[in-house]
């Protein structure tokens, strides 16, 4: 009776063992051809087949240099990137680069678990938790190997780090955060945004009850599976009241909380979030959805977004891209009481890379990153993700000739320019410690949006884990 | 006396071989264990022993290299100041004190439906037991789906039927998350308890309950003084089972809210994996302490239940 009973339990058990063999997807590895592997957060596995055939790799002899980065889900870094790698290899025939792309929190967790490990650890790797590495000594200088001068002026100061000697990483990229508006939502909701681009912090406020009312988001923005969208709006007007410097340093929990310019902040994130602010599905949303949200769905009004915004919006609509005929238009951040900064825009280096202190070929690996400081990559990088490049380049000598179909973007240029032209692009750098970090994101990346801490608990929270 | 006349007969009858009586093989006896050892002692002894060994130390990186230092029990005395290790384990412990029991209750009575032959009870069969062949990450994933505030599956039917007002943001509330959780992982894993049932119930021999109706009993009455009784070892075994793997459940947690917000959710599983890996250190000693508290607050509940369900038995 017990087996008749537990038959068809034990064939499914069977076929889904089967099928699992079948069909599990191999562990992500490196591939002998030109392939890109990238693992994202579901392990998924795809293989980009680049338009040229080239030779497989390793080659017996050759200098083999392993790379991990960031960017699974964006073309257009992936691109530039690959072209170097691509380029680097042509010039030096006895290297070859194999690169796996990831998603952000599975590679920081594998940089971190193969160097604690000590083995396993690839040459290069994007500069994840950069302050721990370079402390535990898993990281080289790069002082003398990069050609510093090619990049746009003030931006090494923003890779150093605060009391260690050296340069470690460099970011081909800028991010300043910006304030985009739907408007097609405003023209029907007869907002009408001032000529200074600006908004005083009450009428953000109204700007927002009055998107509510109509049934759209203040701004699409969500916390799914990333610890720090919602900083977004106090990142803002925390640099509007103390400048940027200044806001970092609250940032990585090396400032209380408890300021009258903090909880001003605060106080005006509780009444956004009273008018309705964030979406109804603000906890559950991800990073790849709330851009969606904003460009395809058009549900919510406006959008706080770094400049690396076009990473993933500016691909095709299959890829969950936006229409190039969606031409959203920009604000300043709105103008704090009080505001003494308001000319600083909020900026910070890209993801960047790092060489291992593992790696065999410290030399090749270093010069590699330093082949990719070159003029006609920032004009690359520029032109093919449409996000600010830290390289030098001249527009005209060094702009891709081989770069189709970027013109469809001018408008956004156009647009960045016309708002924040002129305005001061301040860097500031620092990694918080762990247990900031977590009180951070519990405090007002979740907890103070959805309404689940008072101001006084939220910053309870916080001041009680600031870094030593 | 019969008795020793037995034993002296079947040592005289007893086959002489080549090898000396009582002489036992252990070369053949380790050849055959080794395999499970090795693997027994790579897999299971030494991560245990070098958890407990790193619960006494920091670990922090210095010069490329990790640096080991023996702290004592200063790792197990910061548990005691922690209070997120304390929302975890009042969630975790609620987890377990809930889950089992629902999660039997439910595996007895559908066990009981499959066991009498309902209409369609093959279907059932299968369908009760199919979540259980579902992924871990994948269940999250979907559930989180079906828990969406907008277009969720739970609050389109309640906005469907004019019940807006329940409508909640599931996922995203101080109350509602690690009883979502605790369904969700019911839901995925109750098809085990529910085979563990019906194979105990398979096992009991069908004369006694031809017996029992002989007697006169009704079906309920059979069913609570022949079967249940019967069922007491598998079912202690079902909430043992269930108790375990309540108390270090990870995935669903990890997919479905990550132990948010602001660890309203979180388990000892999934704040020990965030203190190893998801902070900005490379201390395991903190982590492996908090592991080693959970494993001796385990076996202690293990051992309560069994003792209890004995008691019960015996009383």
């Amino acid at each position: 009776m017990l087996r008749k009973s537990l038959h068809p339990i034990l064939i499914l058990i069977v076929a889904a063992a089967l099928l699992s063999s079948c069909a599990a997807p191999a562990a992500p590895q490196v591939n002998t051809v030109k392939e890109t592997v990238m693992v994202t957060e579901l392990v998924q596995v795809e293989k980009l087949i680049t338009a040229t055939p080239l030779p497989p790799t390793p080659q017996p002899g050759k200098k083999i240099i392993t790379w991990w980065s960031h960017w699974a889900n964006e073309p257009a870094r992936r691109q530039v990137i690959e072209t170097v790698i691509k380029d680097y290899e042509t010039a030096h025939p006895d290297v070859d680069i194999i690169i796996s792309w990831w998603d952000s929190a599975p590679l920081t967790d594998a940089v971190r678990a193969v160097m604690t490990a000590g083995q396993g650890a690839p040459d290069i790797a994007t500069d994840v938790d950069l302050i721990n590495m370079v402390n535990a000594g898993w990281v080289l200088d790069l002082e003398d190997s990069m050609p510093w001068e090619n990049f746009q002026d003030g931006l090494k100061a923003g890779w150093q780090i605060q009391g260690v000697e050296g340069t470690y990483n460099f970011s081909p990229g800028i991010q300043t955060l910006m304030l985009f508006y739907n408007p097609t939502i405003f023209d029907k909701l007869g907002i009408e945004v001032p000529e200074n681009y600006t908004f005083t912090q009450d009428e953000f406020v109204d700007v927002v009850k009055t998107c509510s009312s109509a049934g759209y988001a203040g701004v699409a923005d969500a916390v799914g599976n990333r610890n720090y969208p919602a900083l977004f709006p106090i990142w803002a007007s925390m640099v509007n009241l103390v400048g940027r410097e200044e806001q970092n340093k609250y940032d990585i929990g090396l400032q209380s909380w408890d300021t009258p310019e903090a909880r001003q902040v605060l106080e005006w994130t509780t009444q956004l979030r009273d008018a309705g602010m964030w979406p109804s599905t603000f906890s559950t949303m991800t990073i790849d959805e709330f851009h969606v949200y904003f460009h395809t769905q058009q549900k919510a009004c406006m959008l706080y977004v770094p400049s690396w915004y076009p990473g993933r919006a500016f691909k095709t609509e299959a890829e969950g891209g936006q229409s190039p005929d969606f031409h959203f238009k920009m604000l300043r951040y709105p103008l704090m009481n009080g505001a003494k900064f308001p000319n600083q825009l909020w900026t910070a280096g890209d993801s960047g890379y790092m060489v291992l202190s593992t790696t065999k070929y410290p030399d090749v690996a270093k010069d590699i990153l330093a082949f990719m400081v070159q003029p006609k990559y920032g004009a690359l990088w520029t032109a093919l993700t449409n996000i600010p490049s830290s390289i030098k380049y001249d527009p005209v000598k060094d702009w891709p000739t081989d770069v189709e179909g970027q013109e469809i973007w001018q408008w956004y240029w156009e647009e960045i320019e016309k708002v924040y032209g002129g305005m001061e692009r301040t860097m500031a750098a620092g990694i918080p410690c762990g247990d900031f970090v977590d009180a951070r994101t519990g405090a007002i990346n979740q907890g103070l949006p959805q309404g689940l801490l008072t101001i006084d608990e939220s910053i309870e929270m916080m001041d009680a884990k600031l870094c030593e | 006396m019969a008795i020793k006349t037995i034993v002296r007969a079947s040592k005289r009858s007893a086959p002489v071989t080549g090898q000396r009586v009582g002489r036992k093989p252990w070369g053949a006896i380790f050849i055959f264990i080794a395999p499970a050892m090795i693997y027994y002692t790579i897999f299971v002894l030494y991560p245990l022993a070098a958890t407990f060994y790193y619960s006494l130390h920091k670990i922090a990186p210095l010069g490329g290299k990790l640096v080991t230092t023996f702290v004592g029990l200063q790792n197990f005395t910061e548990i005691f100041k922690d209070e997120i290790f304390f929302r975890a384990a009042g969630n975790t412990l609620l987890w377990g004190g809930v889950g089992p029991a629902v999660e039997m209750v439910v595996a007895i009575a559908l066990a009981m439906l499959v066991y009498f032959h309902v209409p369609l009870h093959r279907f059932y069969r299968v369908a009760w037991f199919t979540p259980i062949l579902v992924s871990g990450v994948i269940v999250g994933l979907v559930f989180r789906w079906i828990f969406n505030f907008d277009w969720g599956i739970v609050n389109a039917g309640l906005r469907a039927i004019g019940l807006d007002q329940f409508a909640l943001n599931w996922l995203g509330r101080r109350d509602t998350p690690i009883w979502i959780v605790i369904f969700v992982h019911f839901w995925s894993t109750f098809g085990y308890s529910f085979v563990l049932m019906l194979a105990g119930l398979s096992a009991i021999p069908g004369e006694l309950l031809e017996a029992a109706y002989i007697d006169g009993a009704s079906k309920l009455q059979a069913i609570w003084s022949v079967l249940l009784p019967l069922l007491k070892p598998t079912a202690v075994t079902v909430l043992i089972l269930s108790f375990m793997g309540k108390m270090h459940a990870f995935h669903v947690v990890w997919v479905l809210t990550n132990g948010g917000p602001i660890h309203f959710s979180e388990t000892v599983a999934t704040y020990v994996q965030k203190r190893a890996f998801g902070w900005n250190t490379f201390d395991l000693g903190y982590p492996s302490a908090i592991s080693v508290v959970w494993f001796g607050l385990t076996v202690i509940g293990v051992g309560l239940i069994s003792r209890w369900l004995k008691a019960r038995a015996e009383g």
